[in-house]
């Protein structure tokens, strides 16, 4: 029952975190405070009755000092004590109905933020990383978006510590003007003063934050190169190097040391001088009889705690000058242009060929072809751009055409959807690893454990603990290197778009595996359009047709069997030369692209010739096999 | 493999340790705050006494006299602050120094196989997060909680010299105080580093989400990454919920007893003034106490919170030195010759669970070996066993007829290297990175050691040698990080080499380049290549065929085709000849 009373009345986070103007800090901030208006209000309002009560308490113990207290337990002094507990009773529940308001104002703001980023950056492809680097963005959500919610926590502080500033001063007006001009020009002269001596404080805070900085990049780039330091040497080097550097992060905070302490002594003695002048003041008033004791005790309490609105004044000034520096850092990823790839699209085009019209790549239609390059380059290139895929691609949509339609008037969502292209060095995300897997959310555990065996993976499961509901590893670091690979293809496989790409999907595994990768991709892709960019022969010779692609065009096309068969000609010769290269890495590379431009012309002859032929290749190859 | 944290009686001794070393340090600063607090309670003792005084008709001389006291108790208060806290930072300093300090060398001299098996991403943690954690503690929180203990047991004292009757009513709000604090910080503790936890896994999703940009956008996986970034948003908010309500619970109950000494002050005052036995300046004296008092206490409280959490992190580092030694070198044994063997060698990493069954391999000196086989055959633990990287569970693997976990590591090093997909540029000039292998080595010699693996990119480079690298300096891509790598080899100049697919994290095109600088190291001396590419088995001398933990072929390439078993029918489908 309690627990339902202290939980905030509305959770987090938010279905939709909105639109927000992307023009000026300011606007932003702005946009910010409108959608969370009331909250604000409310904190404010709960504020002021803080600020009130507190500075309250100094009045009502003064009045309690003139008019009672040395008469005994009187019924006044024990009305007295209960307006003094009154009061102390309101500033006890403002105080935590305050905070609590104050920690959601600020979590609503710091969280929106962090959230438009979060979903942003999940919407920009790599335009993101080539605008940004990655520290940066993630400093927007790890540091900048918090600056963002303090600005919130601090502004019903500011608005409570400003109307009991405003509401003191009328009491001590009321007492004594004198007193009470001193009392109220007194302290932000006091509060001005003070700031003075912040400055060069703050630069030598910055200056130690700067070498402790390296120091930890020093720590975190030792203990990451750990072993190589155990296995080569050089450990006594680098622990001397960080001891050199930490001991000038001490030196740094030795020198922040001696200008704080002079802060802190500052703290103790203008505020001290300043209580000093004014008891002097009071207590003259009092002996004349122009002030009785009580307000002496009165006065003396307001110049204590009018330093409160004080330090609120400087906190806001301070959170939002930080604020403001970070939502321009927040509005720069915001301002990152988005891909479009999520935007609802219309009817599917026609199911076909996917043809790349620069150089004549086709990936026809339920069919399994390799692309060949003595340039590993080069083919990349060509299938990342046969799915759109990368911001250099971004407008190169007319120049792919699927089932005869442009990529560009399919739309990008489309185009994600049916052709699916997986790099060579895919990025593995932490989670559960079935979940990692099955990204579309379409596929059951059979499906799941299929694509592990085609991906020959499942020794995957055996090693990480709880198999398919066990925990990736950040950027799947508990794999090796072919696991990664592996794991990788299995998540491509299991997205079954209409179109597969998939580049050099088995550089990083061993011969043995590679070998049983081939033949059961080959076997689960069959009658499905899929496009594998690889050199490996293993491969190679299970797909239904190899193209030999140089210097922007096809060179070469037909079986892996066919290309390296004695009669297959100067395209069996230059697709020899490629594949043999591959398999013996010699190095052939400027023979081979001088080879292929001497054979463009009659390669092209050959093209629409060689088109009809695989089929039949594919049933002899099968035959052979059986 | 997780990595130790020092439990409670380990922290306590360590903390022990560290206050008893800086005993005088301590025990000056203490002294200054209590002398600091004491020179700040002047004013409402003072303020009392002109109450009385006033009220009793008095003169503008005591008025002045007294203030002129309360000028003096400030600036002797101003002064003592300013030592108090400058010694105390610096005091800070220095534990906090020392503490990293002697964690890091620590973590330098952990032993080879923990490094291999843990990883670096816990240390790297302990690295950052939590000397950053513990930081805050000892420069900010150590020095004031000595102030605010001091303000607190020094008011109390004040009150109770001014007048011990009235200051009992200062009691009144303690057993709330205590019963809500306790309650408090048996909690707190817990939800704040559920808090930070949560907040770590918002950064972690958004890191994944930046920099596997390509694959969101290849895979479609955009909706997902805004799922996680939305049920991470969800388990801060559940997070920063529970501690707001443990604070819900804090703040009325820590608030309610600091007005409970006002009113009691009041009351109690009022009727020992009544009965004589007090007067109305100490009532006021006392009660201007109970206000004041508040804000050290709450401070106080802020802190213990502060420094539970502190201490978790302070659990970690000093966690690491009890991961104990895994071998003792035995300096007298000196290998004979450069011939490396392994008899018998069995390989557990859970009891029970062999991954190697017994291997025996005679490493021809000069011989290249190649070792193939299906992942998980156990082809990387016999790696590391034949680099000395793990003492073998069973068997032996030796040098010279020295086993190899006997030999001090400087020396293991100059014997058998592992070369691993990893690599690393450290931050710092590209000297200090190749310098790593042989501290005095002279420019023409890192020079040779880069050219031997054919990274004439150096060249070109701004500063040559000593160009910055690494984070923050100049960024050298897979290939040439490797070539780095390489280049340490050479200069290290081991006769044995460890290959574990030394180029497969590599993009396959950079692979195929750096396979000739490869070359060159390998040049002269004894390999064991753990392939995955097959011509690499080709041109070695001899192959093995490792599976299930056992070598099941071993010989020279044209024999093992020639006898038809499972290396041949892979290198027909290969090779198709």
């Amino acid at each position: 029952m309690v627990d339902v009373a202290l939980t905030l009345v509305r959770p987090l986070p938010y279905a939709d975190p909105g639109t927000p103007p992307l023009t000026t800090p300011i606007a932003y901030l702005w946009w910010v405070a409108r959608r969370q208006g009331a909250l604000v209000l409310a904190a404010s309002l709960t504020a002021i009755g803080s600020a009130v009560s507190l500075a309250a308490l100094p009045y009502v113990l003064g009045r309690l000092v003139d008019g009672g207290l040395d008469e005994g337990l009187s019924r006044e002094l024990l009305l007295g004590c209960l307006v003094l507990l009154g009061v102390g009773l309101v500033l006890v529940v403002c105080n935590v109905v305050g905070h609590r308001l104050e920690v959601e104002n600020w979590l609503r703001a710091a969280f929106r933020t962090s959230q438009l980023v979060g979903h942003h950056v999940s919407r920009t492809g790599d335009a993101v990383t080539s605008e940004l680097p990655t520290g940066e963005v993630v400093a927007t959500v790890a540091s900048d978006s918090l600056r963002v919610g303090e600005v919130f926590f601090t502004l019903s502080r500011l608005v409570g510590g400003l109307v009991a500033y405003v509401a003191v001063a009328f009491l001590l007006l009321d007492s004594s003007v004198t007193l009470g001009v001193a009392v109220l020009v007194g302290l932000p002269a006091v509060a001005g003063v003070l700031a003075l001596i912040v400055r060069p404080l703050q630069r030598r805070q910055a200056a130690q934050r700067e070498v402790a900085g390296r120091l930890t990049t020093l720590g975190a780039d030792t203990v990451s190169g750990l072993r190589i330091l155990r296995g080569i040497g050089g450990e006594e080097v680098f622990a001397g190097r960080y001891r050199e550097q930490s001991q000038r992060v001490r030196r740094a905070g030795v020198r922040v040391a001696q200008t704080q302490s002079l802060l802190d002594a500052m703290q103790a003695l203008l505020p001290g001088l300043f209580l000093a002048a004014v008891v002097w003041f009071g207590a003259r008033l009092a002996i004349t009889g122009e002030i009785t004791p009580g307000q002496l005790v009165t006065f003396y309490g307001y110049a204590a705690f009018l330093t409160e609105p004080l330090q609120a004044a400087t906190q806001f000034i301070h959170s939002l000058t930080r604020a403001l520096v970070g939502v321009r850092k927040i509005l720069r990823v915001l301002q990152v242009p988005a891909t479009g790839a999520e935007r609802t699209d219309g009817a599917d085009g026609p199911v076909g060929d996917l043809v790349d019209l620069d150089t004549g790549v086709v990936a026809p239609a339920g069919r399994v072809v390799a692309l060949v390059s003595a340039d590993p380059d080069e083919t990349a290139a060509i299938a990342r751009r046969m799915g759109l895929l990368g911001a250099e691609n971004g407008d190169r949509g007319a120049q792919v055409t699927l089932g005869g339609v442009p990529l560009s008037e399919l739309g990008l969502a489309q185009v994600r959807r049916r052709v699916v292209v997986a790099e060579s060095t895919p990025h593995l995300f932490t989670g559960v690893l079935r979940d990692e897997l099955d990204v579309r959310g379409s596929a059951g555990e059979e499906r799941v454990r299929a694509a592990l065996e085609v991906a020959d993976a499942q020794d995957v499961l055996d090693s990480l603990p709880g198999g398919l509901d066990g925990e990736v590893a950040e950027k799947g670091r508990s794999f090796s290197g072919g696991q990664r690979q592996r794991v990788a293809l299995a998540r491509a496989l299991l997205t079954e778009p209409e179109v597969l790409v998939l580049v050099e999907p088995t550089s990083a595994v061993d011969a043995h595996t590679e070998a049983r990768i081939a033949e059961r991709l080959v076997r689960l892709r069959a009658g499905r359009t899929t496009v594998v960019v690889t050199a490996s022969p293993l491969v190679l010779d299970r797909v239904d047709e190899v193209l030999l692609v140089a210097d922007g065009a096809v060179r070469a096309r037909g079986t892996h069997r066919g290309l390296l068969a004695p009669d297959a000609g100067p395209q069996g010769a230059a697709y020899r030369a490629v594949v043999s290269r591959a398999a013996a890495d010699d190095d052939a590379h400027e023979d081979v692209g001088h080879q292929d431009a001497g054979h463009q012309a009659a390669n092209r002859e050959a093209t629409d010739h060689e088109i009809t032929e695989p089929l039949e290749e594919v049933e002899l190859h099968e035959a052979a096999r059986r | 493999m997780k990595l130790p944290v020092a439990d409670s009686a380990a922290l306590r001794a360590h903390t022990g340790m560290l206050l008893r070393r800086h005993r005088g340090g301590l025990g000056r600063v203490l002294l200054l705050h209590t002398l600091a607090a004491t020179a700040g309670l002047a004013g409402p003792w003072l303020l009392g006494r002109m109450v009385d005084a006033v009220a009793r008709g008095t003169t503008t001389s005591f008025v002045d006299q007294a203030v002129l006291l309360l000028v003096v108790a400030v600036l002797t208060q101003t002064v003592l602050i300013r030592y108090a806290q400058r010694d105390a930072m610096v005091l800070g300093e220095t534990v906090f120094a020392e503490l990293r300090e002697q964690f890091l060398g620590t973590v330098t001299r952990l032993p080879l196989s923990t490094v291999e098996r843990a990883g670096t991403g816990d240390l790297v943690a302990r690295t950052t997060n939590d000397i950053d954690r513990v930081q805050h503690t000892i420069r900010f929180g150590v020095p004031r909680v000595l102030v605010t203990a001091a303000t607190i047991v020094l008011t109390l004292a004040a009150a109770i010299a001014v007048s011990w009757q009235v200051a009992v009513a200062l009691l009144a709000g303690v057993p709330l105080l205590l019963v809500t604090t306790r309650w408090y910080l048996k909690r707190a503790a817990a939800g704040y580093l559920r808090e930070s936890a949560s907040y770590a896994r918002l950064n972690g999703t958004i890191t994944e989400s930046v920099e596997g940009a390509r694959t969101v956008d290849a895979l479609g996986l955009g909706r997902r990454r805004r799922e996680r970034v939305d049920a991470d948003l969800r388990e801060a908010f559940e997070a920063e919920s529970y501690t707001l309500r443990l604070r819900t619970v804090l703040f009325p109950g820590v608030d309610v007893s600091f007005v409970l000494p006002v009113v009691a002050t009041v009351l109690w005052g009022a009727w020992l003034v009544s009965t004589g036995s007090a007067t109305v300046g100490a009532v006021t004296t006392i009660a201007v106490y109970a206000l004041q008092v508040m804000h050290p206490i709450g401070e106080l409280i802020y802190w213990l919170d502060e420094i539970q959490v502190g201490a978790t992190s302070l659990a970690r580092i000093i966690g690491v030195q009890a991961v104990a030694p895994d071998r003792v070198a035995r300096p007298e044994n000196r290998p004979a010759d450069e011939h490396v063997v392994a008899s018998a060698v069995r390989y557990a990493y859970r009891e029970g669970h062999d991954v190697l069954h017994g291997v025996d391999l005679d490493l021809g000196v000069g011989e290249r070996l190649a070792v193939v086989g299906p992942s998980g055959a156990g082809k990387s633990t016999l790696g590391r066993m034949l680099a000395g990287i793990h003492p073998p569970t069973g068997g032996t693997v030796t040098v010279g007829d020295v086993p190899l976990v006997d030999l001090p590591l400087d020396e293991l090093r100059g014997h058998v290297a592992l070369v691993t997909q990893e690599h690393h540029v450290f931050v710092g000039t590209l000297e200090q990175n190749l310098r790593l292998a042989r501290p005095d080595a002279d420019d023409a010699e890192l020079r040779r050691a880069l050219a031997a693996v054919d990274a004439d990119w150096v060249d070109g480079l701004p500063d040559g040698l000593a160009t910055e690298v690494g984070s923050g300096g100049l960024e050298l891509s897979p290939a040439q990080a490797q070539q780095v790598a390489l280049a340490r080899l050479v200069l290290l100049d081991p006769h044995t080499l460890v290959l574990d697919e030394a180029t497969s994290l590599l993009d396959p095109r950079a692979a195929r380049h750096l396979e000739r600088s490869l070359s060159a190291v390998l040049e002269g001396r004894t390999v064991v290549a753990i392939a995955h590419r097959l011509h690499t088995a080709h041109d070695a001398d001899r192959v093995a065929v490792v599976d299930a933990g056992r070598i099941t072929e071993i010989g020279p390439h044209d024999e093992l085709v020639a006898a038809g078993g499972e290396y041949a029918a892979l290198w027909r489908s290969w090779h198709q000849e």
